[in-house]
């Protein structure tokens, strides 16, 4: 036996020290808080992902393109999520007006203006009551940057419209200006 | 010499045996428990809900066709859009048909697949992807990446496969226990537990061993994904070439296949695959997928075909995996054990009831053994207390 394992043995123990003996095993039970406090999320991310509370988080209002518009939305307030080795992009939905519904053959979104109609961007994907596409935000666009909506038909008919960030995502523009901010 | 320290060798082992869960049992208990729970969670909701079941009119009932499902839910609920269609084969289950309605909500319909009658739709609760989040992540969100509490619960695979093996360390001819086993029911609480923690570890050999390493797995997962790293040979998604996407007047309905075809087509691509879900294209530029299992099991062939000209421009085969994938794809599959039915899944069930009851037993052995050694410790306290009483008083006569 090693002397402090002897030393042990003979020091009686405190009151708290048998507790703590007993009761630090249960400890972990703490780590239990944790879905407990995420439930609401839980529920509100649910709500969100089934439409519950529209088509995103954010309106940005009816956008008219041509002959068609669309009803657009910022899926999650906040800041860009990285996307792994993609970079950062941010989550935008749609409606598209009830009188296109089966002219639009695609719709496209990007930051800045698109050079052709096959570098028009993230191709929104879904039902046409609530499509999304994930968005690159280049690290460095400006905080007044445009984004850019490409509406083709099936006809082979194609109508632009800009949108400005900081109509679409405020948070967006904030965190640019905080990047842009840093040297 | 050797004799001590072989058994002052095994005393290391039995330490080390029973530090790994004790510190985490009220957790380990948790997430085994919930964990038994997420693999029948179907199941439960099978019986709790008759709008899940699929009962056929008569024996000889055919299955509907895809179209037909499609002209239902259209005459049921005008203007829905449907996504999705999973439709278990000779299962007990109805199919699920996942539709877009024009207030941009969506909801999962249940369908009997015999009768085509709409039985019934989740109002965005899943049972079953609840008990999945609430055992597998803790609730806690991915927002960038794996949860956190991803991390956490992988992370006790690792204790969990170091009990395996520390236990049948510790446990002397272990294999004995298969040939004589020994559950003693009335010798105390102590005999039982100890007893039955050894039976049921022994028993679950191998379902331990599958938990720990597919845990540790979703553990390797998580890292690499978090850091960019892949091994996937899956290559670039397939998209419609825009040359294949007819132009039409405006209002007119493009042409393409029917969803019935394109079933019919991937029975005639791959006549193995037995098809469980067919995805509708999202965009002008999307394929229809066709999915489900094949000659293995464990994971999904999948194939892509053009929905306009009914080509079938990509497929995914086990075959066309690399050995690490299919190693890694098999991981899930075996920690979930939803590949063979519902025979697999209630022996998964019981086995992780048994596991749980494990971690349990492991507790309740140890507090036995210390709430022996704590009546041992205030026994010893008193009589020192009573030792320095009489040393003082034997002292102050002395004086």
């Amino acid at each position: 036996m090693s002397k402090a394992a002897a030393a042990q043995t003979q020091a009686p123990m405190s009151w708290f020290g048998l507790k703590w003996k007993r009761w630090r095993f249960y400890l972990s039970a703490f780590v239990l808080i944790a879905p407990l406090a995420y439930l609401p999320t839980y529920f509100e991310d649910l709500a969100l992902e089934r439409g519950d509370v529209g088509l995103g988080q954010r309106d940005i209002g009816e956008i008219t393109a041509g002959p068609w518009s669309v009803r657009l939305a910022e899926w999650q307030i906040g800041a860009p999520e990285r996307e792994g080795l993609a970079g950062y992009a941010k989550v935008f939905t749609l409606a598209q007006c009830r009188e296109c519904i089966g002219q639009i053959k695609a719709i496209y979104m990007r930051v800045g203006e698109p050079r052709s109609l096959r570098t028009a961007g993230s191709l929104f994907a879904g039902s046409p009551y609530r499509q999304m596409a994930e968005v690159l935000i280049p690290e460095q666009a400006s905080p007044e940057a445009q984004l850019w909506l490409t509406l083709e038909g099936w006809d082979g008919a194609v109508h632009q419209v800009r949108v400005p960030l900081s109509d679409a995502s405020p948070s967006t523009v904030q965190w640019l200006k905080q990047r842009n901010r840093r040297p | 010499m050797t004799q001590a320290k072989k058994v002052s060798k095994s005393k290391l082992w039995f330490l080390v045996h029973s530090w790994l869960a004790l510190p985490l049992w009220v957790f380990v208990f948790f997430v085994c428990v919930t964990g038994t729970i997420a693999t029948v969670s179907q199941e439960i909701v099978w019986l709790a809900n008759p709008a899940v079941r699929a009962n056929a009119p008569s024996d000889d009932a055919q299955m509907l066709g895809y179209d037909a499902i499609l002209e239902v839910i259209e005459r049921e609920h005008p203007g829905a859009v449907v996504e999705f269609i999973s439709r278990p084969v000779k299962s007990q289950f109805a199919l699920t048909a996942r539709v877009a309605y024009p207030d941009a909500t969506e909801a999962s319909l249940y369908v009997n697949p015999y009768t085509g009658q709409i039985q019934g739709s989740t109002s965005g609760f899943s049972f079953q992807q609840f008990m999945r989040a609430l055992h597998g992540w803790l609730l806690v969100p991915f927002t960038e990446g794996f949860s956190l509490g991803w991390y956490i619960v992988a992370f006790l695979g690792i204790p969990m496969l170091a009990s395996l093996v520390t236990g049948l360390v510790v446990y002397k001819r272990f294999w004995r226990g298969f040939l004589k086993p020994k559950l003693r029911l009335r010798q105390g609480g102590r005999v039982f537990w100890g007893d039955f923690h050894r039976l049921a570890g022994i028993w679950s050999i191998p379902f331990i061993a599958i938990i720990g390493v597919t845990s540790i797995w979703f553990l390797i997962q998580a890292v690499l994904f978090d850091n960019q790293i892949s091994f996937s040979t899956f290559g670039v998604p397939p998209i419609v070439a825009r040359e294949d996407i007819p132009v039409v007047a405006a209002g007119q309905p493009p042409p393409g296949i029917t969803l019935d075809r394109a079933a019919q087509i991937a029975q005639q691509t791959f006549p193995d695959l037995e098809a469980s879900f067919v995805s509708l294209p999202s965009n002008a530029y999307d394929h229809i997928r066709v999915g489900g299992r094949g000659a293995y099991p464990l994971l999904f062939e999948t194939m892509s075909i053009n929905p306009y000209t009914g080509v079938v421009e990509h497929t995914r085969r086990v075959s066309d995996r690399s050995t690490l994938e299919l190693v890694t794809g098999s991981m899930r599959p075996l920690h979930t054990g939803d590949f063979a039915g519902t025979w697999l899944k209630l022996v998964y069930a019981f086995f992780g009831l048994l596991l749980s009851m494990m971690v349990f037993s492991g507790m309740l052995i140890w507090t036995k053994r210390t709430a022996k050694e704590t009546v041992a410790e205030v026994k010893r306290r008193k009589s020192a207390r009573a030792a320095r009483a009489v040393v003082a008083t034997e002292g102050g006569r002395s004086a």
